[in-house]
């Protein structure tokens, strides 16, 4: 699939940078079509006022028939949000990239996707059994798989 | 643009599967018995380690049985079908009623969620490869749908998003009865859909193009826009993101429905179901061609899968 990958992805790349990125997001690096960079704030009155995060995208040659890998960063600048839906590790659980991801969307759409995550979170805590899953975690957040209870995409953690 | 806002309402946190993980790595039973779980095993009993494996093994097994099944096969005789329903009379009943009503053939998909899709789009251009004038057909299925793609622009699909899916499909079209050296035979229809890149393509174009069907005609769907599982009414845009669009989700009669309109084309599905006493066969039809006397496709449906049924039991190809 590796020729609609890089299509799509050079088209998206062109996209962002002629129409640019929702408010709030910002790219901070797309060198590569492995990984690219965001930083990603939530607007207006939220819990996360004045935080700045950072996501990363990974893609591969199944992109974008199957969802990116996406991640907040977590390193020396940049740590994942405190919220039910991410975990420590920056791993996030979000239907949209599993279950209902649809090759019709798009990193913006993921991000924006993210921001009203964000911008909905009505108590700063983390999800449950956050410990014992970031101590299990793949590296990759894809090789988890989430389970979706019901139809609100509330996902449940099947520790992978 | 396209995305899914999260409901107002906050929802449920996200909780483990097993709540009474122990939070201290436990030893591992001794000896290296394969891990046992059935529905019967409560699995805050199992270590992490043990609840890797069983998270891994399925996904390895759902993976691997599926992909060594081609995306569609060439066809074959329905007997192939009647012998795995041996033992099960009522099945057995109604595919000997298929067979008397002609259809000798099955041609079969895997059974990945796209299988209505990709039956459907299959047996679409074979329908019209095989009419007295194929590269007019295909000239007018093309029209067809050079008027229909705006409508996803219309419902918020960025066109970067579908148009490398759309030329796909185009460019199988255009090379039905072109009489080019690449000009479509039976034999390279059959591998254009058995290549993943271009048959998950077709098969994302259809989603979109149900998708933006069934958002632009809320007469039409609204009522009908119901939560697979749980029943509940859903609005066009929560149900098309949920169950149309991403790979992997089954058609139900509203994609059906919706499909059929977009392509203008006549579908029957037939339900192996084996609930006629008689082994009689119902058929639905989807009846959306401009000229209603257009042979329809038809279609196998058996609780959860799609199939092409074919009134060869095989055809004359070489693979």
């Amino acid at each position: 699939m590796s020729s609609v990958y890089m299509r799509r992805l050079g088209k998206e790349l062109m996209d962002i940078q002629c129409d640019g990125l929702p408010e709030g997001v910002r790219l901070l690096s797309a060198d590569n079509m492995q990984s690219w960079f965001f930083t990603i704030q939530v607007l207006g009155q939220s819990l996360y006022e004045g935080e700045v995060f950072a996501l990363e995208f990974r893609f591969d040659n199944s992109y974008p028939f199957s969802a990116p890998a996406v991640l907040f960063v977590k390193d020396r600048t940049y740590a994942p949000p405190i919220h039910p839906h991410v975990y420590s590790n920056g791993h996030i659980c979000a239907s949209i990239l599993g279950d209902d991801w649809s090759p019709s969307l798009s990193v913006t759409a993921v991000c924006i996707t993210l921001q009203s995550m964000l911008a909905s979170c009505k108590e700063k805590k983390l999800p449950p059994g956050n410990d014992t899953y970031v101590r299990t975690a793949p590296d990759n957040p894809k090789k988890t798989r989430f389970v979706y209870e019901d139809d609100t995409c509330d996902p449940l953690l099947c520790v992978s | 643009m396209t995305s899914t806002p999260l409901p107002e309402e906050q929802p449920p946190a996200p909780r483990l599967n097993a709540t009474q993980l122990p939070d201290v790595d436990v030893p591992q039973p001794s000896g290296n018995a394969p891990l046992v779980v059935d529905e019967n095993t409560d699995l805050s009993t199992l270590t992490p380690a043990q609840l890797y494996e069983l998270n891994q093994r399925t996904l390895d097994e759902s993976t691997r049985s599926s992909s060594d099944l081609p995306l569609i096969a060439a066809v074959a005789p329905i007997r192939v079908l009647r012998e795995e329903y041996d033992g099960a009379p009522a099945f057995v009943r109604q595919i000997d009623f298929l067979a008397t009503k002609g259809y000798h053939g099955i041609r079969r998909t895997r059974g990945d969620g796209d299988c209505f899709y990709r039956s459907l789009a299959f047996a679409y251009i074979e329908r019209i490869m095989s009419t007295p004038d194929p590269a007019l057909e295909a000239t007018i299925a093309i029209s067809t749908l050079d008027a229909a793609v705006p409508l996803l622009e219309t419902v918020g699909f960025d066109k970067f998003a579908y148009e490398d899916f759309y030329e796909e499909l185009l460019g199988l079209l255009r090379r039905v009865g072109s009489g080019a050296p690449d000009q479509l035979s039976p034999e390279t229809l059959l591998s254009a859909f058995q290549a993943p890149e271009v048959s998950t393509a077709i098969v994302v174009f259809l989603r979109l193009l149900t998708s933006a069907q069934i958002r632009c005609d809320p007469d039409a769907f609204d009522a009908f826009l119901f939560h697979p599982d749980f029943g509940n009414q859903m609005t066009a845009r929560d149900f098309c993101e949920s169950f149309v669009e991403p790979t992997g989700k089954e058609a139900d009669h509203v994609q059906m429905t919706a499909l059929a309109r977009a392509l203008k084309v006549n579908a029957k599905v037939a339900y192996l179901d084996g609930h006629d006493p008689n082994g009689a066969v119902d058929f639905v039809s989807f009846e959306s061609a401009l000229d209603p006397s257009t042979p329809p496709v038809v279609l196998l449906y058996r609780p959860g899968h799609y199939d092409i049924l074919d009134t060869r039991s095989l055809e004359a190809i070489q693979l």
